[in-house]
């Protein structure tokens, strides 16, 4: 409960009490009239709190809890004090000022056009301008319309002019109670004429408060200008009958309204955790309109279409459906094709529109996120393909080129060797030592295009080549399970590299003296892992060669992991993705 | 083939690549084999292997038409020895070198006589 409520309540239940305390005074016996009177500005109160409680950003509550006070305000008018009466005199009027406003405020918390604003202004203007020339004239000795017998000082009276008094009475209650509430009543007829079919339910309590203020006027010009008619009783009855039941009626509406949406902030965060193609649905439900449409806009067609991509049409001027467009730095994001009744909670719609914008641009933004992340994953796929593609051709550039070149060198020396042995020993051992040399160079350079790339991976796939590594291995490795099907090369290269640089590790950092290998397909992965029973403690992200690793398995969409306890052993698995 | 040392052991060399050959064919010669025919391709290759009938053929495992291990195949039932060559060493060729009919396998860069007739001897 905010503070003003706490302040507000007793201010009003304490002014209730007055006013019926100064009638009291005055008139001396309690009459039904006053206790309709009175009841009518306590509900206003009452109305307008509970309004204003459970819907505090909507301007209504406030303005029915003005009207309220200023119901009650008018009572104490007529008090014996001078002050008071000259104070509450002055402010007396306000109430009917306020209550054309409160109603032409149903039920969006605000006034829709000049014509309205107009009114509402000139009501106030009214309620204070005559009121003070009134009493500036008005003198203790002389009557006023309405206060029959009751003689009251006016505490700013500058000349004492009956018959200017009485004249400004009159024409305060023509400009007032006639001419205003007559616009007023004409601007509810036009509002509801205009108004959709689906709108015109939430608009009774218009139609309570034309009869209240419409009833109310040709009272207050019966007092002032026939008074003691007959019509003047049932006149009364009516207006106070029409005014006790117009701030219950525009609660109803309010929270019947408010009753069927959810509050703007559960919109906002339910259209937030909302994926684009449950956006309509939501909306649907966020506000209460179960035939709403969404339309998303397609740059690249300068149409809207809706969430498959088909035509979406929007709604003439003849449709009973009204259109919110939704934007985003001056380009079209979206429309939204709702019930004209929403048009009336501005602050809801905005919020739906607000929040659909904000999931629509998450969408778009995911959306371009996702291209992105695809491209770079295409990219770093296509890379690593291009490295892999070049490392066979200089795989095969070594060994179609210098190796074929020194292995015929070496068997020319060879048959040299053989002619000039016998004839001359000398040479012969220095022909052996060079072939033996030459010898050596192969070897290298045939290990060099190995670790370059492996011909027997790319001619005889995963399971060969892995055999030929744990034979070459410089520890006793165990090759457990390797599939015999070909696999995609980017596959099988991944693969190979992840035995082959697990096993180099294991030489290099683990000080283990065994280690098992083992590929097998589980599904659509092939699940490579690498075992050694060394020291473990090995990282991922260490410069151990690891990280280059999980960048090889990750670009053809895998995931390495390193399990190395500092207790010992280190477990190498790549899971990559093998389609099979 | 023969167990007379004056009964040169006959000789066909199936590789693609000229420079070879003629290496291999100097350095046989001069180590007592008889090179009776040189074919650079599967197909010429397994033609003079049937109308030479050599003692044994050194068939290079990579030929551009077939691979070495397919034309040791065809030659299984046949009288010539073949003895795979590569200028890759052994560990390349894993269990397809283990499975094949072929006598054996030699390093090109180890290829010399001695080698030959080490093969040649177990396989009797």
């Amino acid at each position: 409960m905010r503070p003003i409520f706490l302040a507000l309540v007793p201010a009003g239940a304490a002014l209730t009490v007055l006013a019926w305390e100064v009638e009291m005074d005055s008139l001396h016996t309690a009459d039904g009239r006053l206790f309709v009177q009175v009841a009518a500005a306590a509900s206003f109160l009452g109305c307008g709190l509970l309004a204003w409680w459970r819907r505090p950003t909507n301007r209504l509550g406030p303005l029915m809890v003005a009207t309220g006070f200023a119901l009650l305000m008018r009572h104490l008018r007529y008090s014996h004090d001078a002050l008071a009466f000259t104070l509450f005199f002055l402010f007396g009027e306000l109430g009917f000022a306020l209550v054309l406003h409160s109603s032409l405020a149903y039920p969006a918390g605000r006034t829709r056009d000049q014509a309205e604003r107009w009114l509402v202004r000139a009501g106030y203007a009214i309620a204070f301008a005559l009121p003070i020339a009134i009493l500036m004239l008005h003198d203790v000795r002389d009557p006023l319309i309405q206060f029959g017998s009751l003689h009251r000082k006016s505490d700013i009276l500058v000349s004492r002019e009956a018959h200017a008094v009485e004249l400004l009475q009159k024409s305060f209650a023509v400009a007032f109670y006639g001419v205003l509430a007559a616009i007023f009543v004409a601007l509810v007829v036009r509002r509801v004429a205009a108004s959709k079919p689906g709108l015109r339910p939430i608009l009774a309590p218009l139609t309570v408060a034309a009869a209240a203020v419409g009833l109310w006027g040709a009272h207050e010009c019966v007092l002032t200008f026939a008074d003691g008619s007959r019509a003047e009783t049932p006149l009364f009855w009516a207006q106070a009958v029409a005014l006790l039941l117009l701030p219950t009626a525009l609660l109803a509406g309010l929270l019947r309204a408010r009753r069927a949406r959810p509050s703007v902030g559960d919109l906002v965060v339910e259209l937030e955790r909302t994926p684009p193609q449950g956006l309509r649905d939501a909306l649907s439900r966020g506000l209460g309109d179960p035939k709403l449409e969404l339309g998303f806009w397609l740059p690249e067609r300068r149409a809207f279409a809706d969430f498959h991509g088909r035509p979406f049409t929007l709604p003439d001027s003849e449709s009973d459906r009204a259109m919110t467009r939704l934007e985003h730095d001056g380009e079209p994001l979206a429309v939204l094709v709702h019930d004209p009744s929403l048009l009336d909670e501005p602050d809801v719609i905005e919020a739906a529109a607000a929040a659909a914008r904000l999931a629509l641009e998450n969408a778009r933004l995911g959306a371009e996120l996702h291209a992105q992340l695809d491209k770079v994953k295409e990219s770093r796929a296509r890379i690593v393909a291009a490295t892999d593609a070049e490392r066979r051709r200089i795989e095969r550039d070594i060994h179609d080129g210098a190796q074929q070149r020194l292995v015929a060198l070496a068997l020319e020396l060879r048959s040299a060797q053989l002619r000039l042995a016998p004839a001359n020993p000398e040479v012969e051992q220095v022909l052996a030592a060079a072939v033996d040399d030459l010898q050596a160079a192969v070897d290298e350079l045939r290990e060099l295009a190995r670790g370059v790339h492996p011909a027997i991976l790319t001619e005889e796939g995963l399971a060969a080549a892995l055999e030929s590594l744990v034979i070459r291995a410089p520890l006793p490795v165990t090759l457990e399970d390797a599939p015999e099907q070909r696999l995609a090369t980017e596959v099988e290269a991944a693969a190979y590299f992840v035995a082959c640089e697990g096993l180099a590790n294991v030489a290099k950092h683990a000080d283990a003296n065994a280690a098992t290998v083992s590929a097998r397909i589980e599904g659509a992965t092939l699940v490579v892992v690498v075992v050694d029973n060394g020291v473990g403690n090995a990282r991922a992200n260490g410069g151990s060669g690891l990280r280059g690793l999980a960048d090889r398995v990750e670009a053809v969409g895998g995931r390495l992991s390193v399990d190395s306890p500092t207790t010992g052993g280190t477990r190498i698995e790549a899971r990559i993705p093998c389609g099979s | 083939m023969s167990d007379d040392p004056h009964v040169r052991t006959t000789v066909l060399i199936v590789d693609d690549h000229a420079p070879f050959r003629a290496a291999a064919r100097r350095m046989l010669e001069a180590d007592g084999f008889e090179v009776v025919g040189e074919a650079g391709d599967a197909a010429s290759g397994l033609r003079l292997a049937r109308d030479l009938s050599p003692d044994l053929v050194l068939l290079d495992v990579v030929l551009p038409d077939l691979s070495g291990f397919e034309v040791a195949d065809r030659l299984a039932d046949e009288p010539p020895a073949v003895v795979l060559v590569s200028s890759r060493d052994r560990a390349d060729f894993g269990r397809r070198l283990r499975d094949s009919p072929a006598l054996g396998f030699v390093s090109k860069d180890r290829l010399s006589g001695r080698r030959l007739r080490a093969l040649q001897a177990r396989s009797r």
